[in-house]
């Protein structure tokens, strides 16, 4: 019988070595429901010790790489030994989990990457600065800052999926056709998120300047 | 080239006549010319999963010296291109096989020429058993998705294992010291950790060797009696499992469906396939057969007999 020899942690728990935290889990949780101690599937296969010695390899290789500094010094090993390349690496190259809503589109991670990238220079950072610190923000305020930043409103609607005619009507202030509260906090965050602005001052700004607007 | 197929498995009950008269007649339907050979000697009951009432013996003829050719003791069955030879006439004695017997059994069947030669074995995992699994290169167990048959698979491929190893020690040159240990008084007790082990301390240089040879070694297996509700990746899982612990191959050709009428057709003596070609097992064993014959392995098929 084999038991792990000559396997690092990545082939035990058999993922890849630029595995993400969730695949990490699900490969732990699979590799322990086959040598637990009820499995079916290793019923009377090993002996007590040599299920305890790999239940507790199966451990370490978990803990190991689910904690980032544990796992960085023990990539740098596999480095050293040549056991993985460089390119593979964990922590800069993770894969990250699928998008729920964009998994019809091609390209969608670039396209998304590219519509943040926009909002990201300096000129843009002075306005915004000075329009958050305002107390008010109107519908005005967020489309100069988006025009700024050069995105357009279809590009929001692309990454984050919210009606253009949502979106319409809070860069115009249209009360009477924007969501409730909930969800308009909700939109708010991501159009927020998309210009790479604090999020909770341009909701708590802008639900001031409308609930303002409804007294007049 | 021949291929043999061995077919066992540790527990009684899990299939293993019924798959090798189904396997049987499946590569006869496609043209292959086959012999099933009854080897649960002192157990033989595939004449009758075959419908053949064994009047003229088999095994006993070849053994008593009435016959001198194995393949002269075939018969034919109600399906083309499919022959049988049958145990079931051998003395009461017959699972107390002798040695000599055995090897020459075991000659005789490498001398075959058919297509596909099946060998359906007992349960247990006695020596003759074994050598008869390792009369080829590769073989294959029957199990069910129940802890009992699970574990007496494990114990068969374990014992399987060791018996090869024993042979490949006593066949090759090995330094003295590892052949002193594994052949010498108490090597009975010896299990097969230990073995790699001994190879390992006082031969290293063979212990590549060693390896490569249970590696050449391919275990198949199918699931059978498999029920709707349960775990469809059983087998997958376990393929994964043997193959990262134990030097040899595993491979699982597949699920085979449990049915009722399987047991009707063993009542009415009729070979099920022939009967019920569109049941579910029917389909789940075809496709079984279209494995095995789309990867014909390139290794030879004699293994490693002492």
């Amino acid at each position: 019988m084999k038991n792990f020899e000559g396997l690092n942690y990545y082939e035990i728990l058999k993922i890849p070595s630029n595995s993400a935290s969730f695949e990490i889990k699900r490969a732990y949780q699979d590799a322990l429901s086959m040598y637990n101690e009820d499995s079916l599937v290793t019923y009377s296969l090993f002996s007590n010790e040599e299920r305890d010695n790999i239940l507790k390899t199966v451990k370490e290789a978990y803990s190991t790489l689910i904690d980032e500094n544990k796992r960085a010094a023990y990539d740098t090993i596999l480095l050293d030994s040549g056991q993985i390349e460089v390119s593979i690496t964990s922590i800069q190259n993770q894969r990250k989990p699928p998008h729920a809503h964009t998994c019809n589109m091609t390209d969608s991670d670039n396209f998304d990457e590219r519509v943040r990238k926009k909002s990201r220079k300096k000129e843009i950072e002075t306005l915004s600065n000075e329009i958050l610190s305002k107390d008010l923000i109107s519908g005005d305020d967020l489309k100069k800052m988006r025009k700024a930043a050069g995105i357009e409103l279809s590009e929001i609607n692309a990454v984050t999926k919210i009606s253009a005619s949502v979106l319409k009507s809070m860069e115009e202030n249209r009360i009477e056709s924007l969501p409730p509260n909930v969800y308009l906090k909700n939109f708010l965050r991501q159009y927020a998120e998309m210009l790479q602005i604090d999020p909770q001052k341009v909701i708590d700004g802008y639900l001031k300047h409308i609930s303002l607007t409804q007294k007049k | 080239m021949t291929q043999i197929y061995p077919i066992g498995g540790g527990k009684g009950g899990v299939g293993k006549s019924f798959i090798t008269a189904s396997l049987g007649a499946l590569l006869a339907k496609w043209g292959k010319k086959v012999v099933l050979i009854d080897l649960d000697l002192g157990g033989s009951n595939l004449h009758t999963l075959l419908g053949i009432n064994d009047q003229q013996g088999g095994i006993n003829r070849f053994l008593d010296k009435t016959v001198k050719n194995l393949e002269n003791t075939a018969v034919s069955t109600v399906i083309q291109n499919l022959f049988f030879i049958s145990s079931s006439l051998c003395s009461m004695e017959i699972a107390n096989l002798l040695h000599v017997h055995k090897l020459k059994i075991i000659n005789a069947i490498q001398k075959l020429s058919f297509d596909y030669i099946l060998l359906d074995l007992g349960t247990g995992t006695n020596f003759n058993t074994l050598d008869f699994f390792l009369t080829s290169n590769q073989g294959i167990f029957i199990c069910t998705p129940e802890p009992t048959a699970i574990e007496n698979s494990f114990r068969f491929i374990k014992a399987v294992y060791l018996r090869k190893l024993k042979h490949i020690v006593k066949r090759h040159s090995f330094n003295s010291a590892v052949k002193k240990a594994i052949i010498g008084p108490n090597h009975e007790a010896i299990a097969s950790p230990d073995i790699i082990e001994i190879v390992l301390k006082h031969d290293p240089d063979r212990e590549n060797f060693l390896r490569n040879r249970l590696s050449e070694f391919k275990f198949k297996f199918i699931l059978n009696q498999f029920r709707k509700n349960l775990d469809a990746t059983i087998g997958d899982k376990i393929e994964d499992l043997c193959n990262r612990h134990f030097y040899s191959n595993f491979q699982f050709l597949g699920n085979v469906g449990y049915d009722v009428r399987i047991h009707d057709s063993v009542l009415s003596k009729k070979v099920f396939i022939h009967k019920y070609p569109y049941a579910p097992p029917a389909i789940d064993i075809k496709k079984i057969t279209e494995k095995i014959i789309k990867r014909r392995p390139s290794i030879p098929v004699t293994g490693e007999i002492s």
